[in-house]
């Protein structure tokens, strides 16, 4: 552990770390934390702008985003954004992980040497509970006074002097989402570490102290210091589980029980002591530094909730909203998708014609650049997504959304904050993957994960579009709707079902946990800062291409190489494209569609759907380009393929191979089976990374390919029994 | 702040001051958190929102789940909480 402490006088020899990342020198470690829906990220995004790092917390699904700037003498000074907590009393993980980084007991050991607790000035009373617990903990504490400007609309005067001084720490009060009060906060910042850490603000009655006693003297020799010790008494009275941060101390599940029994036999109720004793002491410092109209302005935000809460109009305008971003994400993406999908094969294709024909050719432009081409061009619907997830969050209706969804999805054992990520699953798995974030129980996140890939994503769609075009006729069944758009409706509502029946499974077994009461907090609506919106829909863009773009990359040529190798005899008579197929006959690919040939075959497939399923692996919608190659029609041409899957005869019994049957059914298979890497990278990411994350990309991927494989042989075998094989 | 007009003494006021459970309480009423009866975790979430025995609390909106006013913030609660937190109505509109 390094402590840093610059000295005003000492300005020659600088103690500073190394930074761990970059290798420049890091001048000082400020951690942020605040309660959620004060700004907190509107000023880490203000403070540190768009050079961002993305991660975990070691070992944990909480999100680790550290940023920093540029001190005066142009060295570094790192800021960690701690997630979003009401007090330290680890009531979630993120809770948990901030406290052990406060406590320096985080598995990264990083230790901040100031602590920056974002207050927002509106809901004073309620912030300044995380913040009383922070200021015991020896560190030392910089506050920002955030919405400052929204305070003083309201007609909340704040005495900051005086609030300085009952606190015993700088203040500083900002409004982060238009940058004011940044140079006076980075100067607060610089001078805190050399100021003494504050110290607890409010005596506790003499008996209550003495029965704690032996408590913190048993967490002082566990290695907290004296002050953390105190707080940390305090705070284990009404906490009812063992935190992992304090598992190593001997005793201390004893030392608590005898600290309860004391303090109840003096008269005291051990669990609400805390809150007792520190909204008491904040009571007294709002009276004395909070002057408040005597009139309340008609709250605009409880007049906005009368309608978007209410009980008819509420559920309409989230239907509304939530097809707004439906559509967006959709069709807004689409010319972008295209884009990038034409910009990628001319550069592809240029590169291509500056090389000899050949395998190495062929790496590049099909392996690469293919490979590449099919993860950018999810980058569109992703930076769509999340600039709604960014501005639905930010401007205060996501917690709405979740209160209207809470009651349905409560029926499947979700949360209603599950509803999103299921929604955005529709556009693309990879970000309703992403979107689980908001999610704080981990089981329900991971739940919630093990769904998102059953709802029909944007990559299913060419299949789709390929067999309904193909074996289901245009009859006319409504005015509006023929069987076609009826089967396409089909599907979505076959994976959309099956997701909801699947998380109630999961809820159930693997991920049996009690459903937790709703307690959701509805923050004032707010406009949300452009800036913000754009930093973190950099972040997650940043994310996707970084972490799942290695990864497909990787696997695309793995992929390449088996469509390609061995290298076989082909008859050089044959036109171009029928060279093609008999090549991919031959490939490990081919050989490979041959083996599973057996496995197909009771859902009615032949070796060439057996192939173009495993290469489709990867990314479902190269399924439809496979087809084309094995047909001989390329994959541009679509008409084509369709008439030679509908003339298509078995060899030996002369029968049709793709019966409508077989077509539905292969329909089904692809509503259920997650053929997607980016998928399968992003699951292993969010669901914890390493081994925890493969554990449950493997049980998803699983699962799904099973689920797939029965409903196909269930459409297949009880279709073909019920005599609609024909 | 109230209006400026003189309360009308409702028979309802000289009825001693009785608990309830929050769940039972209507729209627009204000009453004062007495017990909080629910899991350790819920507790301890609740406390730190500021939602503790002797908080005032005003029911905005009352469904399945409740809407409370809470020093100043907006808290939605599901019924399996509302239904343990005892409270004393202090006054009714409805």
């Amino acid at each position: 552990m390094t402590t840093i402490q610059p000295s005003p006088t000492d300005s020659t020899t600088p103690v500073a770390t190394e930074d761990r990342h970059d290798g420049r020198q890091e001048l000082l470690r400020v951690a942020i934390i605040g309660n959620p829906n004060t700004g907190k990220t509107t000023l880490f995004n203000a403070l540190t702008g768009l050079r961002q790092r993305v991660g975990n917390f070691a070992g944990v699904t909480v999100e680790r985003v550290e940023g920093g700037f540029k001190g005066p003498d142009g060295r570094r000074i790192t800021v960690l954004d701690l997630p979003g907590s009401y007090s330290l009393s680890a009531g979630s993980p993120d809770e948990q992980v901030a406290l052990e980084v406060l406590l320096h007991r985080d598995a990264d050991r990083w230790t901040p040497d100031v602590v920056l607790v974002v207050i927002d000035a509106v809901h004073l009373e309620r912030n300044l509970f995380l913040a009383s617990q922070v200021l015991e903990l020896g560190i030392p504490v910089v506050i920002a006074l955030n919405q400052f400007d929204v305070a003083q609309d309201e007609g909340i005067a704040i005495d900051v002097p005086e609030l300085i001084h009952e606190l015993g720490v700088p203040i500083v009060p900002t409004v982060a989402k238009r940058g004011e009060g940044l140079d006076p906060l980075k100067r607060a910042l610089l001078t805190a570490a050399s100021l003494p850490a504050p110290v607890r603000k409010f005596v506790l009655p003499a008996d209550v102290e003495d029965a704690l006693a032996p408590l913190k003297a048993c967490l002082v020799e566990a290695g907290l210091t004296p002050t953390a010790a105190g707080m940390e008494s305090l705070r284990l009275l009404s906490v009812s589980r063992s935190e992992p941060h304090l598992i190593t101390v001997p005793q201390l599940q004893a030392q608590i029980q005898d600290a309860m029994a004391t303090l109840k036999n003096r008269g005291f109720t051990p669990n609400r002591l805390e809150s007792e004793v520190r909204y008491a002491w904040i009571a007294g410092v709002i009276e004395r530094t909070v002057s408040r109209p005597r009139t309340i302005k008609q709250n605009l935000s409880d007049q906005i909730d009368r309608i978007a809460l209410h009980r008819v109009f509420g559920p309409v305008i989230f239907l509304v909203l939530m097809a707004v971003v439906f559509q967006a994400v959709f069709s807004w993406a689409t010319p972008l998708m295209d884009g990038i999908e034409v910009l990628i094969g001319a550069l592809g294709g240029a590169v291509g014609d500056r090389m000899a024909d050949g395998d190495l050719k062929s790496l590049v432009v099909d392996g690469v650049f293919g490979g590449v081409g099919s993860v950018l061009v999810f980058l569109p619907q992703i930076a769509i997504l999340f600039a709604f997830i960014t501005l639905l969050e930010h401007s205060g209706y996501m917690a709405r959304a979740a209160f209207l969804m809470d009651r349905i999805m409560r029926t499947v054992g979700l949360h209603g904050k599950s509803f999103i990520p299921m929604l955005s699953g529709y556009a693309c798995a990879v970000p309703g993957v992403m979107a689980t974030r908001t999610i704080e129980d981990p089981k329900d996140r991971l739940a919630t994960i093990m769904v998102v890939p059953l709802m029909s994503c944007s990559a299913r769609l060419p299949v789709y579009t390929l067999l309904i075009g193909a074996f289901v006729p245009a009859t006319s069944l409504l005015p509006g709707l023929t069987l076609q758009g009826a089967t396409m409706l089909g599907m979505y509502l076959l994976g959309t079902v099956a997701a909801l029946a699947v998380a109630a499974i999961f809820k159930r077994t693997l991920l049996k946990g009690p459903v937790r009461p709703m307690i959701l907090e509805l923050p004032p609506y707010r406009l949300p800062s452009a800036w913000s919106l754009l930093v973190s829909v950099a972040q997650r863009c940043q994310l996707f291409l970084r972490r799942a773009g290695t990864v497909i990359l990787a696997l695309s040529i793995v992929l390449w190489a088996m469509a390609t190798y061995p290298k076989s005899a082909v008859d050089d008579t044959l036109p171009a494209e029928a060279q093609q197929e008999q090549q991919l006959e031959h490939s490990v690919l081919g050989q490979i569609g041959h083996a599973i040939e057996p496995v197909v075959r009771p859902l009615g497939y032949d070796w060439k759907i057996g192939v173009s399923i495993a290469a489709s692996f990867a990314a479902r919608e190269v399924f439809v380009s496979t087809m084309g190659t094995i047909y001989g029609v390329g994959s541009e041409n679509e008409a084509a393929l369709t008439e030679k899957l509908v003339a298509e005869t078995n060899p030996v019994t002369g029968q049709r191979v793709y019966t409508p049957l077989v077509a539905i059914g292969l329909m089904v298979f692809y509503v259920f089976a997650l053929m997607c890497i980016s998928t399968v990278a992003v699951t292993v990411r969010e669901a914890g990374g390493g081994a925890l994350g493969w554990k449950w990309a493997t049980i998803q991927f699983g699962y799904m390919l099973v689920l797939a494989y029965v409903a196909a042989w269930i459409v297949y075998a009880g279709g073909t029994a019920l005599g609609w094989g024909g | 702040m109230r209006s400026a007009s003189l309360p009308t003494l409702q028979p309802a006021d000289l009825a001693p001051r009785t608990t309830c459970a929050l769940s039972a309480c209507r729209a627009g009423t204000r009453a004062t958190v007495i017990d909080i009866e629910c899991s350790g975790d819920e507790a301890c979430r609740l406390r730190a929102l500021g939602l503790c025995e002797g908080t005032a609390v005003n029911i905005i909106d009352a469904r399945d789940s409740m809407l409370l006013e809470v020093r100043g913030t907006r808290l939605a609660l599901g019924s399996a909480l509302t239904a343990g937190i005892t409270v004393q109505p202090v006054s009714a509109r409805a």
